[in-house]
């Protein structure tokens, strides 16, 4: 796949050597030839020093035949602009934008992009191992607001029923592993402590889950 | 009219207070807080509503949906672009007017992004210094038809043929007008008995074809009409 990612800061960076290394035709632009040092040195693919928005740098880097790109630039409306025209101008199947300052999110919402918020993203993980270390994260669904949390059952839940784990709350349950076996869950289902239960969750239902978890 | 103003830098205040001297309706929106420190001791309180205007909580706050006109002048380029395709999208603001800060992006101020006006600043200001510049040199002011014809303006150097005779006994170009006389700060309209002075400015409807013959009359002489013989 034809890949370009407009922006090489950290997160640019980082993301250009992760598709290089899938084994991706990956061209990076920045219009600070500096940034490209925060390249690993093992990078493969292309660099480019330009303005990503003046006339004919996009195309210098592709546009045309790439399948993907992602703008991480770190201004939102710069993000904004490069993926509307990669859309919109150049037909680019799969655009991605970078939401750098989460207030300006809304801006990304009105055009109709898809974006990716790196710091609201990290900050809510980061709260959510701090608020309640009993509940593992492990996906998250579009920007977090839906997320797929992995529950060990406690000594003291042995015995009862997955439907009183997680009866009248905003979360429902995926699947329950039990000695390594995983199986759809059935509300009758006995939990036995050690139990691995994967739940999908919002804000307000994993916080309703965790406070049931400490209480009985 | 009604006329939204996004950014309140220097174009944009000058424009709020322009605009309002002739009446027209205008407030404003800034979210810089320097800015909007200059912004206040300039314009009056209730015409300026703090925010950022590429969040359309804040457009709607700024009663976007009553302006007929947005400009958008923000210090950047992206943000201007992007302001513009919001309000038209989701405000259908009938008509937006952007100023393109860095001229390398000026190919995406268009239809792309609803911008129905795009005021390149950087290009303006060169044709003005150009036109400072040009004393002697004859200059293009307004191409017309696809610039079969031009509006030209030229400033008479001593030593132009046309200097101290009357404009009826100049051999003047078929396909030519003399349309205006700049004296000092007078405007002498061209009859047949005005006799050209030294300094003076001549604006000129000319076609492609006689404009050399024009440059002749009105330049330095040799250099400035290499077509002369």
């Amino acid at each position: 796949m034809n890949v370009i990612v407009v922006g090489c800061g950290r997160v640019g960076a980082e993301l250009a050597f992760l598709m290089s290394r899938r084994g991706h035709d990956v061209t990076v632009i920045d219009h600070v030839g500096s940034s490209f040092s925060h390249l690993d040195p093992d990078y493969r693919g292309r660099t480019i020093e330009a303005e990503p928005l003046a006339e004919g740098v996009l195309e210098k880097a592709g546009v045309r035949e790439a399948q993907a790109l992602a703008s991480v630039t770190n201004s939102d409306a710069v993000n904004a602009v490069v993926a509307h025209v990669a859309r919109n101008a150049y037909g680019v199947a799969n655009v991605v934008a970078r939401n750098y300052d989460p207030r300006w999110r809304v801006l990304h919402e009105a055009m109709g992009l898809l974006s990716v918020s790196s710091t609201a993203w990290g900050a809510q993980r980061t709260a959510e191992l701090l608020e309640r270390p009993r509940l593992r994260a492990v996906f998250s669904a579009g920007n977090g607001e839906v997320e797929l949390y992995e529950v060990t059952v406690p000594d003291r839940w042995a015995g009862r029923t997955m439907a009183d784990l997680v009866a009248g709350l905003a979360c429902s349950v995926v699947s329950l592993t039990q000695a390594g076996r995983a199986r759809l869950p059935e509300p009758a289902q006995v939990l036995g402590a050690g139990d691995i239960v994967h739940v999908a969750a919002t804000h307000e239902g994993v916080s309703a889950l965790d406070r049931r978890l400490g209480e009985a | 009219m009604r006329i939204l103003i996004a950014g309140g830098g220097r174009t944009g205040a000058t424009l709020a207070r322009t605009l309002q001297a002739q009446r027209h309706e205008v407030w404003l929106v800034e979210h810089r807080p320097t800015v909007l420190a200059h912004l206040h001791r300039e314009l009056p309180t209730e015409l300026i509503y703090e925010g950022n205007p590429n969040d359309p909580r804040t457009l709607e706050l700024a009663r976007i949906a009553d302006a007929q006109v947005l400009v958008a002048s923000l210090s950047s380029d992206a943000e201007n672009l992007s302001l513009c395709f919001v309000a038209r999208e989701h405000f259908q603001v009938p008509r937006t007017i952007a100023t393109i800060n860095d001229p390398r992006f000026a190919w995406l101020f268009g239809p792309r992004f609803h911008v129905d006006v795009a005021v390149n600043q950087a290009d303006i200001l060169a044709g003005l210094i150009e036109q400072e510049l040009s004393v002697g040199d004859m200059m293009t002011l307004l191409k017309l038809r696809k610039g079969s014809y031009s509006l030209v303006s030229e400033t008479l150097p001593p030593a132009a043929p046309a200097v101290g005779r009357a404009l009826r006994d100049l051999a003047f170009p078929r396909n030519a007008v003399v349309c205006a006389i700049l004296r000092r700060s007078d405007v002498v309209i061209p009859r047949g008995d005005v006799r050209f002075e030294e300094g003076d400015e001549v604006l000129a409807l000319v076609d492609e074809a006689s404009a050399g013959e024009l440059a002749a009359l009105f330049g330095a002489g040799s250099a400035a009409s290499p077509s002369r013989p």
